[in-house]
This record gives structure tokens, C-alpha cells and sequence, in this order.
């Protein structure tokens, strides 16, 4: 049975909603574009909770003692 | 869920934000065993009851990630090596309105993706905290 595709006019950066979830288009690694499930930007939560990143003092001073890795 | 370290700094709480988590761990499927660690993972940390082997993030990174104020934690906890602990949990230090502080996650997904197509948990965090990828 032949299926037809449902075509997407989107962009980088728009969301989609596909059975109730929300995905955003974002960049391949080759040119292209895909979907994935959305991250929603900290400073949108930030603002929806009244938090806010903590200051550069602050995390110092909490992790003077914790190692890096060779990692991100 | 605090992050005791004695003798040092008071403890600073945990938090798993339930979008995060929805984004970040539930866009797993329910049976998938990156799911799985995850949870069981945040059970032990919300537990309290094991020392937690954090790592700090690096405010410039390898793939041009940019994590400041960020440490993470391998799953499972008490695995090390990428094959042994090949996802991570990454939290950002947050000043609460109380102004307390809290360790609250950002991403969660594999340290090293063997799909050069998946995003690593870095490059996750990082497109939280800055809103596109490195």
C-alpha cells in the first residue's frame, strides 16, 4: 500500500506538533535539516520560575574542589 | 535532595524540573535503557544516600560546547568509562527566588553518541542554556 507523504514547509527553528508532542527543526550535521523533541531555552524557564543562573562566585565556591574531565 | 559534601559548602538541593525531564528523559521510549538508567540513577540521587562523583563542565568545551556554571554526573553513578557509564546528567547552579541555590538538571543523553548524527548530552545543554547548538 502506497503511502503519501505529509510535506512540512518549516524552517530552523519552528516547532512542529505531531501527536501531541512538539518537535523543532533543527540543523543536521550535513547540510540538511531533521526533527527532534524540543528543548526548551533556560531563560524561558528561568522567567516562568523566577530563577536565574547563579553567579560565577557562587559556583567557584561550591566547586573549587570538583574535577574536569576530557569531556564537555 | 541535597549534595552533601562534608565539610564544605552547605548543601545545595537537587532538582529534576519535570519539562526537563519530560524533554530531556521521557523523549526515550519506556522501555529504552537509556530511560531506565535515568531514572534509576535520579532515584539514587533523590535518595541522598551515595556520594556523588560530580565533574565540572567546562566553560569552553571540545565541539565548541559552552557549559559555565555547569557540572554533571555519569550514568550510572557509580560507572566511569564511556562504555560502562555512557550517559550523563548535566545541572546548571541556580539561584532560586528564596535565594537559595540548586543543582537543576538541563540535559540528559549519551557522553559519546556511536551515531555521529545524535547529539551528544553537551551539546544538549548547551543549546538549553544558549538556545541553538555550538
Amino acid at each position: 500500500m502506497a503511502t503519501a507523504a505529509k510535506r512540512l514547509d518549516v524552517e530552523v527553528g519552528e516547532l512542529v506538533e505531531i501527536a501531541g508532542r512538539r518537535y523543532e527543526v533543527v540543523p543536521d550535521r550535513e547540510g540538511g535539516v531533521t526533527i527532534e523533541p524540543s528543548i526548551t531555552p533556560a531563560t524561558e524557564l528561568h522567567t516562568q520560575r523566577g530563577t536565574k543562573a547563579a553567579s560565577a562566585e557562587d559556583f567557584e565556591r561550591l566547586s573549587a574542589d570538583v574535577p574536569y574531565d576530557n569531556e564537555g | 535532595m541535597p549534595d552533601t559534601s562534608a565539610g564544605g559548602p552547605p548543601p545545595v538541593s537537587i532538582e529534576f524540573g519535570s519539562l526537563e525531564w519530560e524533554e530531556e528523559v521521557e523523549r526515550y521510549g519506556p522501555r529504552s535503557p537509556a530511560r531506565a538508567q535515568a531514572q534509576r540513577a535520579r532515584r539514587t540521587i533523590e535518595a541522598g544516600t551515595t556520594k556523588l562523583d560530580w565533574k565540572r563542565c567546562k566553560a569552553d568545551g571540545p565541539d565548541r560546547t559552552k557549559l559555565p556554571g555547569c557540572r554533571k554526573l555519569y550514568v550510572p553513578l557509580s560507572k566511569q568509562g564511556a562504555a560502562e557509564a555512557p550517559y550523563g546528567f548535566v545541572f546548571q547552579l541556580i539561584e532560586k527566588p528564596d535565594d537559595g541555590l540548586a543543582w537543576n538538571l538541563i540535559a540528559f543523553g549519551e557522553r559519546h553518541p556511536a551515531n555521529e548524527r545524535t547529539r551528544n548530552v553537551y551539546e544538549r545543554a548547551h543549546k538549553r542554556l544558549h538556545g541553538r547548538y555550538p
